[in-house]
């Protein structure tokens, strides 16, 4: 028997193994070195080290223990006990985020008078559509495009000069309840109604609305600012709840993972309370309070220069950004796969749209200054011209995700359509765009997240320094990267190289990475669908 | 209405839950009773190509009103060509050309004045592999409607058409769940619910059971035998015995897009004048 074994030899694996390692060395060359960078400029930016061993060890025992123990327990129990804890942990943190970045606009850029007279203008229209929906009517469809038109037109020219000639008007953060507040009421309610009853609707809408007014007389009291207190309230402490009750109402066996972020929040507070007790200092970190909220720009210390304004910057930027290329993309590629006829014509568009997003950033700056600048007269670097020309950037990055999410569309959906009598435009209103949507929501984030980033376009179109925080439309501005970019450069001094460069650099990082995240969050949400 | 009336007999003499383990001998229909149907469609001299490929060769047959007409023949022989060009669903493919005459009710739907959009609403259709929508059953059926704006009455034409298709004892407490979450034989009966309830004068089916199992399957086929009573069927379908049980007509496709050979289905399988068709039938080919 043992003869006939050794008979069959053995067969040489020695390169096969080689090769192998070297593959696995250049997936993790990039990543590695990545990493390193990364752990150098954190430490930089947070100076861990600068802290009492004192204050690490009060909080390893009150919240990473704690954290790893119920995070490693969840996981024994179920992925989904993991996820729904990791999940409630990361959506009031993400957030809270963005609540605090729409609480800038709204205290630093935007008039809250003037904001709530155009929301009041474009109430009436949409009363109108509403209104005309709802009622049994023949009216020819054009007649009735024409009405809504020329109401919304005649609004916007009467009622916001009305409204700023109000003699008393609301507190600011009122108006924020009321223009905010009363819109997600509503929705969320409708929503709540429909998923668990009326009842529950009525009760969550008039919780909402109450507790965004709560909201702003808590950041009254407690010095964090009216206005910042009903943004957190509205867009950080509603999503929370409703995840928790969602959880807790029709989640039943997953419950018992909202335990990890009760457990984070309780151990950081713990460990606050204990650091303060024993009089442990903790990390003079760069990243703190005063550096994302001072607007100073340059100077011998570091410690007086912030982001503030690269932040509101960048905020306003993405929201022009999205709101020329959003639509124009979507536009774009639901025209491209639903609509156009497979021609030379399309196909050249096609292979041109591919090649568009590749081309060089610096590029497209140089198109918004030709475009914008030396062609419509506008100012350099204003909000207006740099948000179109980081719109141009993305606008084909837009195209080609939207195109892959319809194009992900079965096609035997199109065919249940077409087959019942539905015209094109009704499949895909009923059918292509409800299917797509978290795929277009998720390249279009995506798409953001690198217009985020972006600084060359941006420096050529003139906005070569960071102007302060913008307080309007054609007032020039910077942006998170050009933040970067002038501390390494204009207002360089060696003592910004470990600093404020390297807190800029988590700042923003941070804010792409939950960009990132919450993309795909959507992503793998609607996959498993 | 006697219309309505006729409707609710037919939902009540339903048998769903029975399962035919028998094949007969020849069709297992006896409408002859009724005497000779009239024509609602004519095909003359029908050809359609893909690009340069001629999928049909100048079919002509005759379909007659309330009476379910089956299409056999192996792979690619034109028969789901064929019923996809009563409806102009050929035209949403880019390559397809037709040419010759398809009447339904004496009219080319191949005339420029014929909006097809406006036929596939009075010609409905059943796919291969159910295709409900990822939304609730109730909007599911009521989507066909919808798209027409005739929402009056909308509870009531639901519980119909899900009463034609045999299927509404089984989901009407779920009626605002997904259709997706329903088995492969209620989603076929759900999308079979779905092109009923706008009332159309023919169903076109293109291999409705190929994906289910044989119960679902021979739900199915009691489902297809109770819509004659009412509606005009088409079916496409690879399998013999289920062409003989449930069809009055038979049309045979062999390979290169001809009609070989169209009669009642009893002739069809009993006596075949094609030798070709004998063959295929008995299982030498095909």
């Amino acid at each position: 028997m043992s003869e006939a074994y050794e008979g069959f030899g053995r067969v040489s694996r020695r390169i096969g193994t080689l090769f192998r390692g070297v593959l696995f060395a250049s997936t993790l060359a990039g990543i590695l070195t990545l990493a390193v960078l990364l752990v150098y400029v954190a430490n930089d930016a947070v100076r861990p080290l600068t802290a009492d061993p004192g204050w690490h060890l009060t909080f390893f025992l009150t919240l990473v223990l704690p954290t790893i123990g119920v995070g490693w327990w969840s996981y024994q129990r179920s992925y989904g006990t993991l996820t729904t804890g990791l999940l409630g942990t990361v959506l009031p943190a993400v957030a809270a985020l963005y609540a605090g970045g729409l609480a800038a606009l709204f205290i630093d850029v935007i008039p809250t008078l003037v904001w709530l007279s155009f929301v009041v203008a474009l109430a009436v229209p949409a009363a109108l559509v509403v209104g005309l929906a709802r009622t049994d009517r023949d009216v020819p469809f054009l007649a009735e495009l024409a009405t809504v038109l020329a109401v919304t037109v005649g609004s916007l020219l009467v009622i916001p000069g009305l409204v700023q000639s109000l003699p008393t008007v609301p507190a600011d953060w009122m108006v924020l309840v009321l223009t905010l507040g009363i819109p997600e009421a509503i929705l969320l309610g409708r929503w709540i109604g429909g998923r668990w009853g009326r009842r529950d609707g009525w009760i969550a809408g008039v919780a909402i609305l109450f507790g965004s007014a709560v909201g702003g007389v808590i950041g009254m009291t407690t010095g964090l600012g009216a206005i910042p207190g009903v943004a957190l309230a509205l867009f950080a402490a509603v999503p929370t709840g409703l995840y928790v009750a969602i959880v807790a109402r029709e989640r039943p066996e997953r419950r018992i993972g909202l335990l990890l972020p009760a457990v984070i929040v309780g151990g950081a507070l713990a460990g606050e309370l204990l650091v303060g007790a024993l009089g442990f200092a903790g990390p003079e970190s760069w990243v703190d309070w005063g550096f994302l909220t001072s607007t100073v720009q340059r100077g011998a210390d570091p410690g007086a220069v912030g982001i503030y304004s690269g932040v509101v910057g960048t905020i306003l930027l993405m929201f022009v950004v999205a709101a020329i290329a959003v639509p124009a993309g979507v536009g774009a590629a639901v025209y491209l796969e639903e609509y156009a006829p497979d021609t030379t014509l399309t196909r050249i568009i096609d292979v041109n749209i591919s090649n568009l997003a590749g081309v060089p950033s610096v590029v497209y700056g140089l198109l918004g200054l030709g475009l914008f600048v030396r062609y419509a007269g506008q100012p350099t670097g204003t909000l207006l011209v740099g948000g179109a020309t980081l719109a141009l950037l993305v606008f084909p990055i837009v195209i080609i995700s939207s195109r892959e999410a319809i194009r992900a569309v079965p096609d035997s959906a199109r065919q249940a359509s077409y087959g019942m009598g539905a015209t094109r435009w009704q499949t895909v209103k009923n059918v292509v765009l409800p299917r797509a949507f978290p795929g277009i929501l998720t390249g279009t984030i995506l798409a953001l997240s690198r217009a985020i980033g972006e600084t060359a376009p941006l420096l050529v179109i003139g906005a070569a320094q960071v102007f302060g925080v913008p307080n309007s439309w054609d007032s020039a501005i910077g942006a998170m990267p050009l933040q970067l970019y002038v501390w390494a450069s204009t207002y360089a001094s060696p003592a910004f190289y470990t600093t404020v460069l390297a807190a800029g650099i988590v700042v923003l990082l941070t804010a792409m990475l939950s960009m990132n995240s919450i993309a795909i969050y959507v992503r793998n949400h609607y996959e498993q669908r | 209405m006697s219309n309505a009336d006729q409707r609710t007999d037919v939902s009540e003499g339903s048998s769903g839950d029975e399962y035919a383990v028998s094949v007969p001998e020849g069709r297992g229909r006896d409408r002859d009773a009724d005497g000779e149907a009239s024509t609602i469609i004519e095909s003359r001299d029908l050809s359609v190509w893909y690009n340069d490929n001629q999928a049909l060769r100048s079919v002509s047959m005759e379909i007659p009103e309330k009476r379910v007409t089956a299409m056999v023949g192996p792979s690619g022989c034109g028969k789901s060509t064929y019923l996809r060009s009563i409806n102009r669903m050929n035209d949403l493919i880019d390559a397809a050309r037709v040419e010759g005459e398809m009447l339904f009710n004496g009219k080319n739907v191949y005339d420029d004045d014929v909006d097809p959009v406006a036929l596939r609403r009075r010609i409905g259709m059943v796919f291969q592999q159910p295709n409900p929508f990822p939304k609730s059953i109730y909007d599911n059926v009521a989507y066909g409607l919808r798209l027409q704006d005739r929402t009056e009455n909308l509870d009531e034409k639901v519980e119909q058409a899900l009463r034609k298709a045999a299927l509404w004892d089984e989901v009407k407490d779920q009626l605002d769940q997904s259709g997706l979450d329903l088995s492969g034989g209620q989603q076929q009966r759900l999308c079979i619910a779905r092109a009923i309830a706008v009332d159309p004068e023919v169903v076109l089916m293109d291999e409705p059971a190929s994906a289910l199992d044989p119960v679902a399957t021979s739900k199915i086929e009691d489902l297809i035998d109770e819509m004659a009573e009412e509606y005009t069927v088409v079916i496409v379908t690879h399998n013999m015995q289920q062409a003989a049980r449930i069809s009055d007509k038979t049309a045979v496709f062999l390979t290169g897009g001809e009609l070989v050979e169209f009669d009642d289905t009893e002739k069809i399988f009993e006596n075949p004048e094609n030798e070709r068709v004998e063959d295929y039938i008995t299982g030498k080919f095909g």
